[in-house]
């Protein structure tokens, strides 16, 4: 009897190991279904749920928060999914979150992610209908890897023909395989520096040239900087503008004076026109200045006689003596 | 038109075990019960086959894991590892594999033990002396193996989990935690549910058929063994083809 005892002491043992082990799984695979602890639903609308079913994962910010519960056709470009989302994330989840369709990896099953707002909308009750987001699907990722692949073709059909153009360029091979070539351009690009380094010098010649000016050294400089010399300038200008004026005025003067001579000549009035018009008056003037000529001698030799007078031959020794 | 013999065997016994079958529904379920042979037969059924079982699930977990290995290696999905191991060992693995170690050792321990009793004429004793054979003998052990082959599964497929963890760890480095985690993120009711409910026929079958070949054999010593051995190859045969029942139900319920 004891012994019977004890073997159903180790039934009972297996046997509430296989329950507890199976109680163990069967909560675990229904603690990610969401078929335990309290939910509150959210609601979404999407055009095309690309193979979403109730089941599939709702993550928010990546952590496993709900699972998807009904997909239902609202009409033929709305289909609304229903969310059954932990009611631990209540606290968190906006009005304003974002909705978006991914996969989970690479080829895994249909996710839905929401995206916190962070716009501080209030937030989102059960029943709630959230923001959705278009995501990229993989048809549109191959339609544009399509038109990439084209344009590659193309180009490397381009690259192809420049490469056939370039392998049959004898010239281009020419110049690549001229031996003398590199030592060639080594010379040029020693000179090209040489060059350089004239040019750095001037460069910096004039640099300090331009310096010294800016500087006020020098006579340009002074000229360039010097103010005084600007209004001295200035005045000179004005009064040659003045002497210009002047130098008018004078000249019509002259102009008037000549036009009064000429006419005064050609009438025959004054002195001026007695002169050179009248020839009488030349053989008088001769008979004058041959008479004052004789008077002249006469009073010459009048005056070398006084120098002999007694009288007045003293006075001529003292100047003589004088001079002396 | 008379059948060919071994179409006229077949049918014989399929109806013989039909038989068999509605006579325990009809008695199984009225009093008087058998309480304490059925504890002292699940011992035995149950408790007994736990050393087997186990060793065998822990073997397959291990075995399954290192030959899935490099093929999932070569798809770059060496991750999805425990995932396919758990659904795996759950859905199919875990269930048929036990069953079958049970048939072999349930099924022919009943089939000789019923055999001999029915050869030595202890069972007409019984009823001579005012016990229900049937009751005593057939329902008791058909409930036990019944009600422990699910229990024995459990235990197989954990046993088989944590053979699968180690087979991982000989290869790769991956923490109970994860491993676990991902073992039954990737499971769900569907998996787990119609595996669990198909192993209560898996037993029934077993212990069934185990008692109808030994309630009904003959010819002395020899039809011992040969019921024995019928027992087990035909109970097998059964439990592969309540598999494919289950699969083809599960499908039409839309589980799979």
């Amino acid at each position: 009897m004891a012994k019977r005892a004890i073997n159903n002491v180790k039934l009972g043992f297996f046997v509430l190991a296989g329950l507890l082990i199976m109680i163990f799984s069967l909560y675990m695979i229904g603690k990610d279904t969401n078929m335990f602890g309290s939910n509150y639903t959210l609601k979404v609308r999407f055009e095309n749920v690309h193979g979403l079913t109730s089941g599939n994962n709702v993550r928010y910010s990546g952590i496993q928060v709900g699972t998807v519960k009904r997909v239902k056709i609202l009409s033929d470009t709305l289909i609304e999914v229903s969310m059954l989302i932990d009611t631990k994330m209540k606290q968190y989840i906006h009005k304003n979150d974002i909705v978006s369709m991914s996969t989970d990896g690479l080829m895994g099953n249909r996710i839905l992610n929401i995206t916190p707002a962070k716009d501080g909308s209030p937030l989102a009750e059960n029943g709630d209908l959230l923001i959705t987001k278009k995501s990229v699907s993989t048809d549109e990722m191959l339609e544009t890897l399509d038109k990439t692949n084209k344009n590659i073709r193309d180009i490397s059909q381009e690259l192809k023909l420049t490469v056939l153009k370039i392998n049959n360029s004898s010239a281009l091979w020419k110049l690549l395989t001229e031996e003398t070539l590199p030592d060639n351009l080594r010379a040029s690009s020693f000179s090209i520096r040489k060059a350089a380094a004239n040019a750095d010098g001037m460069v910096q010649d004039l640099h300090t040239i331009i310096n010294d000016l800016r500087a006020g050294k020098g006579s340009l400089g002074s000229i360039l900087t010097d103010t005084a010399i600007a209004y001295n300038l200035n005045e000179a200008v004005l009064s040659i503008q003045q002497v210009g004026n002047h130098a008018d005025e004078l000249v019509r003067e002259l102009d008037d004076l000549t036009k009064g001579l000429k006419s005064d000549v050609n009438s025959g009035k004054g002195p001026a026109h007695a002169i050179l018009k009248d020839s009488t008056l030349v053989i008088k003037l001769n008979n004058s200045l041959s008479n004052i000529e004789k008077g002249t001698e006469a009073f010459n030799q009048n005056m070398e006689a006084l120098k002999h007078n007694f009288l007045l031959r003293g006075y001529f020794k003292r100047l003589e003596k004088r001079k002396k | 038109m008379p059948l060919p013999p071994t179409w006229q065997q077949f049918l014989d016994e399929a109806g013989g075990l039909s038989r068999f079958t509605g006579r325990f529904f009809s008695q199984g379920f009225k009093p008087r019960y058998e309480i304490t042979e059925l504890l002292r037969q699940c011992y035995i059924i149950g408790y007994k086959s736990l050393p087997l079982v186990g060793l065998t699930g822990f073997i397959m977990g291990l075995v399954l894991t290192m030959q899935l290995r490099p093929s999932l290696i070569s798809y770059g999905a060496e991750s999805q590892l425990p995932a396919m191991v758990g659904i795996a060992v759950v859905r199919e693995i875990g269930p048929v594999i036990t069953a079958l170690i049970f048939a072999g050792k349930i099924g022919s321990s009943i089939g000789a033990e019923l055999g001999s009793m029915k050869v030595t004429e202890q069972i007409d004793a019984m009823e001579v002396s005012g016990t229900n054979p049937f009751k005593y003998l057939v329902v008791t052990r058909v409930m036990a193996a019944t009600l422990m082959l699910p229990v024995l599964v459990i235990l197989s497929d954990a046993i088989s989990l944590y053979g699968s963890y180690l087979g991982i760890n000989i290869k790769g480095v991956i923490s109970m935690d994860l491993y676990f985690k991902q073992v039954f993120d990737a499971l769900s009711f569907d998996d787990f549910v119609p595996a669990f409910i198909k192993t209560y026929f898996f037993g029934f079958a077993v212990g069934m058929v185990g008692c109808f070949k030994g309630f009904n054999s003959s010819k002395g010593t020899e039809g011992v063994g040969r019921s024995a051995n019928s027992a087990v190859v035909v109970s097998s045969v059964l439990i592969f083809i309540l598999d494919l029942l289950a699969v083809q139900i599960t499908d039409i319920l839309g589980l799979n």
